[in-house]
């Protein structure tokens, strides 16, 4: 299945550059993207780097995942310079075989694009490559970082999915990929930038189910977390061959990211309770949180709790 | 120290050619604050920042001004290259009254744009700085070119900090606290002044660096006119006009000290901040280092006790 998605997507990519005549511009009217066949939910998630979905929206993944549905996870860049030792194709190739591993995990659909780390940039190309990816997902969610987050691909992966969100709609966009009858919803995953405008938490799920899935592909994410990234140095990783030494790093990376998720149920307790009623939300251990972005189609409650199947009824 | 400028130039020459960025640093380790500020156009450090450059560089800190624009069209009456050299030259006047450092890109004016080019330069004048501090302008300023510096150094903000961006410059192990310059946007967001600093002390250097800024601020800049600019051998015409600029800038720099009064009075005590006339304002980007208050008082060591 993932195979022959990708297939579609270079063909797809490919189209751009070949001669117009042998592109579908030739039919006069484009066609809008046929209906899924088979009535699950279908959520496609950008992130900069091979590992921010996996952080942000891991465990719904996982929810979403084990009841059938369907989900993708992109990373935009490549993460090619996301290494303290190493970085170019060798980096990118780990960090595109380090996502494999976590959409194993999670029961997802994975792509990597092939631009480099740190060097993102708002242009018509990338546009279209995010537009393209919505619509030959079929997408009913999308989701990406705020435009604010901290880290200039982050903030732009932002800016070209709402750059995204009306036109996937638009017939003669990218008239070469059949367009989306109905706008999807689109959300913003969490982050704790101030300005101009805080993050808020109108939909937070539980992921104390999921955790351990998360925390699994957080130790999967071997050269960002283990080995510590960009921002990471010789002195984290202890000899491979020293299995105490070992575990105890890789305690220490657990230990981590249990408080960062469950940091997130801290901080939007309040929403959880309106999802989950007080006595529920106040049990909860890790959660995630989405912004419902302005752009897309904009979820009633209702239909909320119908593209996050995993909430309770109210 | 008068080498510096031609270090960075030939730095920036060099870059291409991948030169040794480690033998051509000078960064001195005196344990002296490194500060780095960007405006769009040779005038604007000055403006938003030279009060504060000032008094750093009066306790032997290092502070750099970097113009991104060369101002080559900041001008009613002359531009291109002519300007630019002017322009060039009067930020070099303002580095000499305020002991600062100057460093105009040659970008046209009101041709700055987002690209990645652009931010590898920045990235690169950060690091070799080796700065500690950084100031820009907020993305949401009314001119296009300052609104791109903001972006531009946002963007840097925690890229120097990445060993494998431009992995010619040494990158910073430590991420600088970046902070914006005042201004008067309310929109998405207005400017909070996180630190306010009063330049009473040194009000009279910023003034003359004003002064130095004779195309922009005595003969009107862009959007001045012949009616602006007296006879020069009219000696009394021409100290009026002086007079004119001086007391427009007493006007602007008393402004910031009225709207900041809250924070000064908060900061520095009720009664040494009401007694403020002048202050330089500025915002901390959540992008860099965020530093707490015993931070901000070693970066401002010149900030008055409590």
């Amino acid at each position: 299945m993932r195979h022959i998605r990708l297939g579609l997507i270079l063909i797809g990519l490919a189209g751009c550059s070949s001669a117009p005549g042998a592109t579908p511009m030739s039919s006069p009217t484009p066609m809008p993207a046929p209906a899924p066949g088979d009535g699950k939910l279908r959520i496609i998630a950008f992130g900069a780097h091979p590992d921010d979905c996996e952080l942000r929206e891991g465990g719904c993944a996982a929810k979403w995942a084990a009841l059938g549905h369907h989900v993708k996870f992109v990373s935009v860049t490549n993460g090619d310079i996301g290494h303290w030792a190493m970085a170019g194709g060798p980096l990118a190739k780990r960090r595109a075989a380090e996502v494999g591993v976590t959409s194993r995990i999670l029961g997802i659909d994975h792509d990597v694009l092939d631009i480099h780390d740190g060097e993102l940039m708002v242009t018509m190309e990338n546009r279209r490559s995010i537009c393209r990816l919505i619509r030959e997902y079929q997408a009913d969610v999308v989701i990406s970082h705020r435009p604010n987050d901290y880290h200039p691909d982050h903030r732009y992966v932002g800016v070209l999915v709402m750059d995204a969100a009306y036109m996937v709609t638009v017939p003669f966009f990218c008239p070469d990929v059949p367009y989306l009858t109905k706008n999807p919803v689109f959300l913003f995953s969490e982050d704790g930038f101030q300005r101009p405008n805080p993050f808020t938490a109108d939909i937070a799920v539980s992921i104390d189910d999921t955790i351990e899935k998360k925390l699994e592909a957080v130790e999967a994410l071997h050269s960002q977390f283990f080995e510590g990234g960009a921002n990471g140095h010789a002195g984290l990783v202890p000899d491979m061959g020293d299995a105490d030494k070992v575990a105890a790093r890789k305690k220490e990376v657990r230990d981590l990211f249990s408080k960062r998720f469950a940091s997130t149920a801290n901080k939007f307790r309040a929403s959880l309770e309106g999802y989950y009623g007080k006595e529920a939300a106040a049990k909860v251990g890790f959660a995630e949180a989405f912004e419902v972005c302005e752009y897309g189609r904009k979820p009633s409650a209702e239909e909320i709790r119908r593209l996050f199947p995993f909430l309770p009824a109210k | 120290m008068n080498s510096r400028p031609a270090i960075l130039a030939l730095l920036l020459a060099a870059s291409c050619a991948s030169p040794d960025p480690v033998a051509l640093m000078d960064a001195p380790q005196d344990g002296k604050l490194r500060i780095i500020v960007f405006g769009a156009h040779p005038d604007d450090c000055e403006w938003t920042a030279g009060g504060s450059a000032a008094q750093w560089s009066a306790l032997g800190h290092h502070v750099k001004f970097v113009s991104c624009t060369n101002g080559d069209i900041g001008h009613w009456g002359m531009a291109g290259g002519p300007l630019a050299k002017r322009r060039a030259a009067e930020v070099q006047k303002c580095a000499a009254i305020l002991g600062t450092t100057s460093q105009v890109l040659d970008i046209h004016d009101g041709e700055l744009m987002v690209t990645m080019e652009n931010r590898r330069t920045i990235c690169r004048l950060i690091r070799e700085w080796k700065a500690d501090l950084v100031i820009s302008h907020r993305p949401n300023d009314y001119h296009p070119d300052h609104r791109y510096v903001g972006v531009l150094v946002m963007d840097a903000a925690y890229m120097v900090t990445v060993p494998f961006f431009c992995p010619d410059t040494p990158h910073l192990a430590k991420n600088p606290v970046f902070l914006y310059s005042e201004d008067e946007f309310r929109r998405p967001n207005p400017f909070t002044a996180d630190v306010a600093v009063p330049i009473d002390e040194v009000i009279e250097k910023k003034l003359a660096a004003m002064a130095a800024l004779e195309s922009q601020f005595y003969e009107g800049g862009c959007n001045g006119g012949p009616q602006l600019v007296p006879d020069p051998n009219d000696p009394a015409a021409v100290a009026a006009r002086k007079k004119q600029v001086r007391e427009e800038f007493i006007g602007y720099f008393s402004e910031p000290a009225n709207r900041f009064r809250a924070v000064l009075e908060g900061s520095y005590g009720k009664d040494p901040g009401s007694k403020v006339r002048f202050a330089e304002g500025f915002e901390i980007c959540e992008y860099g280092r965020r530093p707490g208050p015993e931070e901000i008082r070693k970066l401002f060591p010149f900030l008055p006790a409590k």
